[in-house]
């Protein structure tokens, strides 16, 4: 019997996406959250005394130019190197593209496969055969798995690989292969990478992407780790997921319908958070908030929707504590009112048939965009190339920040509900 | 819409209340509530009927959540009404007028026009903050007529402030050229930390040049460290043969010089130092032999020459004894004269002492007048005893007289007191009427609400209409029951539900005959019908025109008017065969038609008079049960209603009987509590009366009642003073008695006194009459005049002793002198004693100095005996010395010496060489060493040893470059340590762009918000400018009474319209700033006015609710103001509330009576606590 352990995706030191630290968030928590993800990857190494790890690519961010990752990562290597656990690795797309994974030296307990052709490594204390091949390039559009070596007799044989697949959502098509490819090789466990999301694609022979390790921003939600691969004296192997994650995403959806004022939202908002923590009983949970539906509190909601993002962001502190971080609060609340429900004549109609007017004409939705003109000009690169959904040159994205604008202007003109 | 009531059912402070708003055509209603009405309640109630009462109301202080209720009825434009009852809750909150089922929300909204609260608040509200806000935004925004026209279109007062804060929002976010806004700073602080990254960021490359560095400098320090060790080698080399060269040369000389010493014995270290000392102790002994010897013969010859001891010497104690007792024979001497002298001065003060007391008795016979000791005491004590007997008997006689006094005075206080009253009776009678107290308090009230209760039952009776003229009769009142009732008005409503359907049926029939008939009388009226001949003449005519047509079409043109011609006569062919088509078809449905109507009036004709004897059958029943009806109440006195009324006016009279039945129950228990009342006052009075008070007959029970406790208490005090009087009395008579007792007492125990000190003063040679201070004078004097006899006696014993000892020395001294010097026997005693005292000593002084030479001689012997062996000692030690050099004599011993010392020094200088040698030799042997050195030119040596140490030099220098290349790039790959510096502020920029997302996003909102808001002022301004001025100019006029004529828009400083107004007789534009703030909320009313009445032009109204704005006016713009919402009320209700009651009066004042309505709040209680908090 023996025991190892599948990762993947560690893109170690890349930050978690544009997290707002507001006032009371638990800043400290998210510190390096990759890092000590792969630091409790080593660790349940240790703990586990698995006779080797396989990393299935994607060890470093492409972006990423810190040498410093890599000689950190030299060094949780070298630790593994003194418990005698030999590391593998395949280099995945992110890998080829860094600058660090170049020039770094690793001990001599981790074997990287080279990217010019498929190679075989032998581990002879458990019999085991670990086929794989790196990337070369940041876009290898070929099927890697065809060129792999059949399996070595008597031998456990892994194959490792960093690959798409045929199509995952989300995900490059990088070194695409079918399903059916890879069962035909006959090898008894295909470790995966690229992924984001584990998945078990098939159960016999065991074809596994474990997912990253931390995930890194809202669409990354759920439980992040490894894959704790034993294989007993016959052959068989079982998995088993162990999360690694330090902070863990989520998405809280917050039905509008029925509710009759924002405080009304916040309170079901409320309501939810056991439910989150109780998901996620000992790391932190970074959460997505999207409220949705119609309610008469969406002009409240739009006239300030920073304000609300607070109130729901106290909420969280309150009841969630250090536990739970609201990352963003989307209102896509609308008015239960219908559109021609206003009168049509007098200063508020012609506001807001004005408003109907340049949402349905393309070309005055673009000259408010004139409007932004100053602003987008001083933007980083990361708004102007559209990574933060600010695209003024779309009508459908101006028709929103117009919606939005309505609401806004009918909650400041008019006298509240129960103006006294 | 219009509102036509208000009931505030169960809300705020209210109960049950109504507001009749349905006066007028749409009307002006002024609601006066005065402060603490619930004003304020009542308006929001308004909008909470329409619009729901809210989640956290705070108008459920006196009526709990569930139970709050506000009904209402409205009128929609096209007359249909709705009667609604407004719940609290979250669905169905809207119910219909008795609460029974649920309105639903379209067939409210259908009375609302697509009004939303925030609209109706904002368009159809206005209240005093608005219009100050309104007034302000007429100053602050200078007139921009774009702003205010859309401020008054829209309602919405701080129409400016929204659109400013809304751009001050965007500006605080970001600015082209800011540095401190939110996005901004969040620019630059990206920036920073991006450089802040690059700069942290370490490059692989880097690493790798470092390692690289590291490993070629730890090569070339090996290197250098190989080359410095050889060359410090040879170094070494060259300077051990430099410094061997002079040690080689010395050695040489040392081996020279040992050859003639080589044979020398060699002498023990310390030789020298043994032969000296022996030869000069020798010396020194033989000297003090020879002095020894000297000292001997001289001491012995001092001895003989002292002689014999003396004899004076055997009785040295008994002379030195006399000698001592000379000298207390000379001090007794001098003291014997003072003794004498005090005794007799002793014997003198007694004998003068004697005189003044016994001139007939001498000092030696005064012992007689000694008394014994007790004697004394007796006569001391008896003398204390006088003291205090005389003392007792003066205080005795002066107490009884004072007692008299005080006594005397009691007993007239006595006779003065008045005689006790005896109130006994007259307490229980008071104890007894205690209860009818209470009784009598209470009287005035109960009878007075009897009473009114009395009077409230014979109003209700009035009321009822009923003619009795006692209550009682009310009760035995033959009234019909409830179910008679009932059953009469089923009766009634199924009678008139019979006259009312054939009435309904009747008028049909009718209509339909007179239709009939109007339909035929048509038909009459038409012209003939045409035939089909006729019809196809007039095709015949369009054909033939239609072939004219065609050819000309086809074949080629003609002149022009020949053409038209032709056209018009086609075209009048046409219609003139098509009207002749439509004519026919429609003859023959006519015909139809005629034969129809005629059979549905032969019809009809028998129903209609079946339906009028129907009719005059249901009269009649009606009159039989009217009848009936009437004879059921004939013995009641009143005049019945129908069933319905009767039966409101039976549940009303339930009421009243039982009312009458409580208040008549309440009278009698008046005149019970009367009659006890009048019991005790009797009871009380006879009291009193008994004890001679007068009693008035009209005082009251309580009155009585005061007076006797009065007297009962002032009876009980008086007879409290004189038991205090006589208690006195008593005891003043006992003390006097006792005064006495004691007096006579203290006499007899001086009687007593005055026989026991005559007996004890007899001694004293006194009499009975002496004073015992005389006595105390004369036992004094007794006791100095024994004390002087005693000292005298002790004096002369000590004078007697004196005398002895003389004599016995005298004696002694004389028989001493005979034994041992015979010839001082003849002498005094005292020149005898002195002279064997001084033989005495001299003898001593002799014996002392044999015995000192004695000593002497005995020392010099020994000193004698001791020279002797060291002499002997001395010369042995020399001749062992000689033997041990190898000399015959003493004197050669030193040149041995100094030979062997010669040798030894040689020796160790060579020793020493040779060992430095062997140093040098760097382990070589001597001999191969030395021959080396020789072999090397030291004249060349030195500059070997130059070029040597320069070349270790620059070896060392190297070395050290190398350490520090060494430790540098050893510093720069720990600092690459795997840190997580830079993505930490990685994740910092993150950070900044999380932020920065909301902010931008928030920012684009707003600016789009501004953009649109002021396009919507721009149009909206040249849409309604003309209009909504005219009639604000006019409301202008009106609300300033006259002070200006109109508005009117110029072009401001910006080129932006302004409005200003314009002063009467065509002259000054007063622009907004001029104006004064009543004049500018004038202003904002006046296009607030004419906003709404332009937004009526358009859509459905919706009544204008106004509250209380006219709180600053003066009552001539106050009444304008009135006037002009009068006017506006002819076209929407106008529901004006207000705190004023002036504003009522103004309004009956100025306005007309048909248009304008007043309501008063009823009275409400205040919410606890506070008013309501606004919402």
């Amino acid at each position: 019997m023996f025991k190892f352990l599948h990762a993947a995706d560690i893109h170690l030191d890349s930050p978690l996406l544009r997290l707002d630290v507001y006032e009371g968030a638990p800043a400290a928590e998210i510190r390096g959250a990759t890092r000590r993800a792969f630091e409790n990857l080593v660790q349940t190494a240790l703990a586990e005394e698995v006779d080797f790890v396989v990393l299935a690519g994607d060890i470093f961010d492409g972006d990423w130019k810190d040498y410093n990752t890599g000689l950190h990562f030299a060094a949780r290597i070298a630790r593994l190197r003194e418990a005698g656990i030999p590391v593998i690795l395949a280099a995945g797309n992110h890998d080829a593209a860094s600058s660090i994974s170049r020039s770094l030296r690793l001990p001599d307990n981790a074997r990287v496969f080279p990217h010019d052709r498929p190679d075989t490594f032998r581990l002879e204390s458990v019999n085991v055969a670990v086929h794989g091949q790196s990337f070369g390039s940041p876009a290898v559009r070929a099927d890697l798995s065809r060129g792999y070596p059949a399996p070595v007799p008597g031998c456990f044989n892994v194959g490792l690989l960093h690959t798409g697949v045929n199509g995952r959502e989300g995900h490059e098509r990088y070194a695409p292969c079918t399903l059916a490819a890879l069962r035909e090789k006959g090898y008894d466990y295909w470790a995966l990478g690229h992924v984001h999301q584990r998945e078990v694609l098939s159960a016999e022979p065991l074809v596994v992407f474990p997912g990253n390790t931390q995930g890194r921003h809202a669409r990354e939600t759920g439980a992040k780790g490894c894959i704790l691969v034993t294989v007993d004296d016959s052959g068989r192997a079982a998995i088993d997921f162990r999360p690694l994650d330090v902070v863990r995403w989520a998405a809280a959806a917050v039905d509008a319908a029925g509710s009759d004022s924002a405080y009304d939202l916040v309170d079901r908002f409320r309501r939810g958070i056991p439910a989150l923590l109780a998901a996620n009983p000992e790391g932190l949970t970074v959460v997505r908030v999207r409220v949705e539906g119609a309610t008469p509190a969406h002009d409240d909601l739009m006239s300030d929707p920073q304000r609300w993002e607070s109130e729901i962001r106290a909420a969280a502190a309150e009841d969630g504590g250090e536990r739970l971080w609201v990352e963003k609060v989307r209102l896509g609340t609308h008015s239960p009112r219908a559109t021609d429900d206003l009168p049509p004549d007098g200063a508020v109609g012609e506001l807001m048939s004005l408003i109907d007017e340049i949402g349905s004409d393309p070309a005055a939705l673009g000259a408010l965009a004139a409007e932004l003109a100053d602003l987008e000009k001083k933007l980083p690169r990361e708004f102007r190339d559209g990574a933060e959904g600010w695209t003024p040159d779309s009508p459908g994205w101006l028709a929103g920040l117009l919606a939005e604008s309505r609401s806004l202007l009918v909650r400041r003109l008019m006298k509240a509900r129960d103006d006294g | 819409m219009k509102v036509l009531r208000l009931d505030l059912a169960a809300y705020g402070p209210f109960t049950d209340a109504t507001i009749d708003l349905s006066g007028g055509d749409h009307g002006l209603h002024i609601v006066y509530g005065p402060n603490e009405a619930g004003k304020t309640t009542a308006l929001r109630a308004l909008r909470h009927l329409l619009y729901g009462i809210p989640e956290r109301s705070a108008d459920a202080f006196r009526h709990p959540f569930p139970k709050l209720r506000i009904g209402g009825a409205l009128r929609s434009a096209d007359g249909r009404t709705l009667d609604v009852v407004r719940r609290k809750g979250r669905a169905g909150t809207l119910r219909r007028a008795a609460d029974e089922s649920v309105v639903p929300d379209a067939e409210l909204q259908r009375f609302l026009n697509g009004v939303d609260a925030g609209f109706f608040a904002t368009m159809f509200g206005i209240g005093y903050e608005d219009l100050v806000a309104g007034g302000t935004e007429v100053v602050r925004g200078g007139g921009d007529l774009g702003r205010l026209l859309f401020a008054a279109g829209s309602g919405s007062a701080p129409l400016g402030r929204v659109l400013d804060q809304l751009n001050a929002e965007a500006d605080a976010l970001f600015r082209p050229a800011g540095q401190k806004q939110r996005i901004n700073a969040a620019v630059a602080e990206l920036k920073q930390r991006r450089a802040e990254l690059a700069a942290v960021q370490l490059m692989g490359a880097e690493w790798a040049r470092h390692d690289r560095e590291l490993s070629a400098a730890l090569a070339a320090k090996a290197a250098a460290e190989d080359g410095l060790l050889s060359a410090q080698r040879r170094l070494s080399r060259l300077k051990r043969i430099a410094e061997a060269h002079p040690v080689v040369a010395a050695r040489r000389e040392t081996l020279k010089a040992l050859q003639p010493v080589a044979d020398a014995v060699l002498l023990p270290e310390g030789f020298a130092d043994r032969r000296g000392p022996a030869f000069t102790r020798l010396q020194v002994a033989e000297s003090e032999r020879d002095q020894a010897r000297l000292a001997l013969a001289n001491l012995r010859a001092a001895l003989a020459e002292l002689g014999e001891p003396e004899a004076v010497l055997g009785y040295a104690e008994r002379v030195e004894d006399a000698y001592q007792d000379l000298g207390s024979q000379r001090k007794a001497a001098r003291d014997r004269i003072g003794l004498e002298t005090r005794r007799s001065a002793q014997r003198s003060e007694a004998r003068q002492i004697l005189r003044s007391l016994r001139e007939d008795l001498t000092l030696d016979e005064s012992e007689r007048l000694r008394i014994r000791r007790t004697e004394a005491v007796r006569i001391n004590e008896l003398g204390a005893e006088y003291e205090r007997i005389v003392g007792r008997i003066e205080s005795s006689r002066g107490r009884a007289p004072d007692l008299e006094r005080q006594a005397g005075r009691v007993a007239a206080a006595l006779d003065a007191a008045p005689a006790p009253r005896p109130v006994g009776e007259l307490r229980q009678r008071v104890a007894a009427a205690e209860p009818a107290l209470a009784v009598e308090r209470q009287l005035p009230t109960a009878c007075a609400e009897a009473e009114s209760r009395l009077g409230g039952c014979a109003d209700a009776v009035a009321t009822l209409g009923l003619a009795v003229s006692e209550l009682r009769e009310l009760a035995r009142l033959p009234v019909p029951a409830d179910e008679t009732v009932q059953a009469f008005q089923d009766r009634f409503d199924r009678l008139e539900h019979r006259s009312a359907a054939a009435a309904e049926e009747a008028r049909r029939v009718e209509e339909r005959l007179a239709e009939i008939e109007r339909r035929l009388e048509e038909s009459r009226l038409e012209q003939e019908v045409p035939t089909e001949a006729d019809l196809q003449a007039a095709r015949r005519a369009r054909d033939d025109g239609w072939r004219e047509v065609r050819a000309r079409l086809q074949g080629t043109p003609a002149d022009p008017a020949q053409a038209v011609a032709l056209a018009e006569g086609f075209e009048a062919a046409l219609r003139s065969a098509d009207a002749l088509s439509d004519r026919l078809r429609r003859e023959a449905d006519r015909v139809a038609e005629k034969a129809r109507l005629l059979a549905d009036r032969s019809g009809l004709h028998p129903r209609r008079a079946a339906l009028r004897e129907e009719l005059a059958a249901v009269q009649a029943d009606l009159r039989a049960a009217a009848a009936e009806w009437a004879a059921r109440w004939r013995d009641v006195p009143v005049r019945p209603g129908s069933p319905r009324e009767m039966r409101r006016w039976l549940a009303q009279f339930a009421l009243v009987l039982a009312q009458a039945g409580h208040a008549l129950e309440r009278r009698s228990r008046c005149a019970y509590m009367e009659a006890e009342v009048a019991t005790a006052r009797r009871t009380v009075a006879e009291g009193l009366a008994a004890l001679g008070e007068p009693v008035e007959a009209g005082e009251a029970l309580s009155e009585l009642v005061r007076r006797a406790r009065e007297l009962v208490a002032s009876a009980d005090e008086a007879a409290r003073g004189r038991d205090e009087l006589e208690r006195e009395r008593a005891r003043l008579r006992a003390e006097i008695a006792a005064a006495e007792a004691r007096r006579q007492s203290d006499e007899s125990d001086f009687r007593r006194w005055q026989t026991d000190w005559a007996q004890a003063v007899k001694p004293l040679g006194l009499g009975a009459e002496a004073r015992p201070a005389e006595a105390g004078a004369v036992i004094e004097e007794l006791k100095r005049l024994f004390d002087h006899l005693r000292e005298a006696e002790v004096l002369q014993q000590r004078l007697e002793g004196i005398e002895r000892d003389a004599e016995a020395f005298a004696r002694n001294v004389s028989l001493l002198a005979a034994e041992v010097a015979p010839d001082l026997s003849r002498a005094p005693a005292e020149p005898a004693v002195l002279e064997l005292q001084r033989r005495l000593t001299a003898a001593r002084e002799a014996q002392s100095r044999r015995a000192a030479l004695g000593r002497q001689i005995e020392e010099a012997e020994e000193r004698l005996r001791n020279t002797a062996a060291t002499i002997a000692e001395a010369h042995a030690a020399l001749n062992a010395m000689c033997a041990e050099a190898g000399c015959t004599t003493v004197a050669e011993l030193s040149r041995a010496e100094r030979r062997s010392d010669d040798r030894r020094l040689l020796e160790a200088r060579l020793g020493r060489e040779t060992e430095r040698l062997l140093q040098l030799g760097g382990g070589a042997a001597v001999e191969d060493f030395v021959r080396e050195a020789t072999a090397v030119d030291p004249d060349g040596i030195g500059g070997e040893i130059g070029r040597l140490q320069e070349e270790i030099r620059e070896l060392t220098t190297r070395r050290s470059e190398l350490d520090q290349q060494i430790g540098s790039e050893r510093a720069e790959l720990n600092r690459m340590d795997g840190s997580d510096r830079a993505a930490r502020i990685a994740e910092d920029i993150q950070s900044i762009l999380g932020a920065m997302g909301r902010d931008v996003e928030h920012y684009a909102r707003l600016r789009i918000a501004s953009r649109v808001l002021t396009t919507a002022i721009e149009r909206f301004r040249e849409r309604s400018q003309g209009p909504i001025l005219r009639r604000a100019s006019a409301l202008f006029r009106q609300l300033t009474c006259g002070s200006f004529d109109r508005l009117r828009a110029e072009l401001g400083a910006d080129g932006q319209p302004v409005i200003a107004g314009v002063r009467p007789g065509g002259g000054e534009a007063v622009a907004v700033d001029g104006m004064s703030d009543g004049t500018a909320d004038q202003l904002f009313l006046a296009l607030r006015l004419a906003g709404l009445e332009h937004y009526l032009d358009a859509n459905e109204a919706m009544p204008f609710v106004v509250d209380d704005i006219l709180i600053t006016f003066d009552d001539e713009r106050a009444a304008a103001a009135l006037q002009a919402l009068s006017a506006l009320s002819a076209r929407t209700q106008v529901i004006f509330f207000t705190h004023h009651r002036h504003l009522l009066e103004l309004a009956a004042g100025v306005l007309d009576p048909a248009a304008v309505f007043a309501h008063h709040l009823p009275p409400a209680a205040a919410p606890p606590g506070q008013r309501p908090l606004r919402m």
